[in-house]
């Protein structure tokens, strides 16, 4: 038992979670920044550009305005990076590493990997600016817009998983790689297809990235929630949303093509994969604009929800 | 140098002010300092939309009567350690408006300036060497 929870404490802070996500997180931010300037025809900030940001922001002053609310003020930064620790942690990576049954399956990661939103969107409001306000609100209606095709997705791989294995669906992260390593990744299957495109529909949004950075909106809202933020906790709400690019494409990369070899090559494997996402969110960020909060909301319920829903009905029907 | 300073000198964030500009100066920071040809990002700079996250401010204009208690309080809510710029000769003396009825300026008489820009408006090149020495400043106070 004990043993158990050390191994879990040392998931959570060392290895999937805290260090290498970290580490993992913010090269992953800076290779998007370099892209990003390379196809703008610009030389870019050098790779390890958000390290820097990052302990430079430790050493700046943290200022709380007079309007915020202190507790909660200076809490949301700690939450958001905190819980996507924990997701890191309960991702599993095949051949490498296997979270404990104990933390939970697939429902429970899907609340948590929801946590930095709702932090992001507690911070907008206790910071008592306008600019923050409505920020809060547009990640609410964006979040309440994509959070129900995910959970389509989810269900359909849960679903496919279990009927394929003979048994009820199948929540358990462990089990769906397992069996991916089995019988090949599920982005192979014609019917997953469409819960791969919906999937791949959600990571922009979750990330707040172009078209979808709506609610960190620079240019109109300057950052939104983040805009009263100073010093070490802005440093925080910076590496709770790099730890997010890791966990979100891990999470994709565990439900659609786990595949890879043992030991460290796949560990290299699976930081290779997210930076093939991170570098396809690149380019999308470096040819599109930002679209409107109604327009985002719109092709939301409309397209992710369909291909959500094509897969589930596919495979309920082969059930 | 201790390790903070190190990565400070690598980020230094950039927060323009136009205290009564005639944005001039404005053009010149905003596009050619920034366009591909020049690319300040590379040297880790990068414009922030809030003076809550900045660490060096440029201040473009004259100073008029108006913008004065604006421009003390928003570089009030810049957090220390910070440099301040003047771009342009009009924050250093006034420029063509000098003994204005409506200007307050030359900056330096409210706020501790760090690096002067003169030029109307300054040359690229010249708001890039500017800001290599501001960056230096910044280093060494970080």
């Amino acid at each position: 038992m004990i043993g158990e929870f050390f191994r879990i404490l040392f998931a959570v802070l060392v290895f999937p979670g805290g260090l290498f996500a970290i580490a993992l997180g913010l090269l992953l931010k800076g290779v998007e920044r370099r892209l990003v300037a390379r196809l703008q025809r610009r030389i870019g900030a050098p790779l390890l550009q958000p390290f820097y940001d990052l302990v430079k922001l430790m050493g700046k002053i943290t200022f709380v305005p007079d309007l915020a609310d202190t507790n909660v003020f200076l809490m949301t930064p700690l939450i958001g990076v905190a819980s996507m620790s924990l997701a890191m942690a309960m991702l599993p990576i095949a051949g490498v590493y296997a979270p404990s049954p104990m933390l939970g399956d697939l429902l429970v990661l899907f609340y948590v990997i929801s946590l930095p939103a709702l932090s992001l969107m507690l911070a907008g409001s206790a910071s008592g600016s306008p600019f923050g306000a409505i920020g809060f609100s547009r990640e609410m209606a964006l979040m309440l817009a994509y959070e129900g095709p995910i959970l389509l997705v989810i269900v359909s791989v849960a679903l496919h998983v279990g009927a394929a294995s003979g048994r009820g669906p199948m929540f358990s992260l462990a089990e769906i790689v397992q069996y991916q390593i089995r019988h090949g990744p599920l982005i192979l299957d014609w019917r997953m297809v469409p819960a791969a495109l919906a999937y791949a529909a959600f990571i922009p949004a979750n990330l707040g990235m172009p078209p979808f950075d709506i609610a960190e909106a620079e240019t109109e809202l300057l950052e939104g929630p983040l805009l009263e933020y100073t010093g070490a906790s802005l440093g925080l709400l910076k590496l709770a949303s790099a730890i997010k690019t890791v966990a979100i494409a891990g999470l994709g990369v565990a439900l659609f093509f786990p595949n890879g070899p043992g030991g460290v090559l796949g560990v290299v494997a699976f930081a290779a994969k997210c930076l093939v996402i991170v570098g396809c969110l690149s380019v999308l960020k470096a040819a599109v604009g930002r679209m409107r909060i109604d327009q985002a909301v719109v092709f939301y319920l409309r397209w992710p929800v369909l291909f959500g829903v094509l897969s589930l009905a596919m495979v309920a029907i082969h059930v | 140098m201790n390790f903070i300073s190190k990565a400070a000198k690598k980020s230094p964030w950039i927060y323009r002010i136009n205290a009564g500009s005639c944005n001039g100066c404005d053009v010149e920071l905003a596009t050619t300092a920034c366009i591909p040809r020049y690319d300040i990002e590379r040297l880790g700079c990068q414009y922030c939309g809030s003076p809550r996250h900045a660490d060096i401010i440029l201040i473009t204009g004259p100073i008029t009567v108006g913008v004065k208690d604006k421009l003390l309080r928003v570089y009030e809510q810049v957090p220390d350690p910070k440099v301040t710029v003047a771009v342009g000769i009009c924050p250093i003396s006034g420029g063509v408006f000098r003994e204005s009825y409506a200007i307050a300026g030359p900056l330096d008489q409210f706020v501790p300036v760090d690096v002067n820009i003169a030029g109307c408006p300054p040359r690229p090149q010249a708001i890039i060497e500017g800001l290599a020495m501001a960056i230096d400043i910044w280093a060494s106070r970080a």
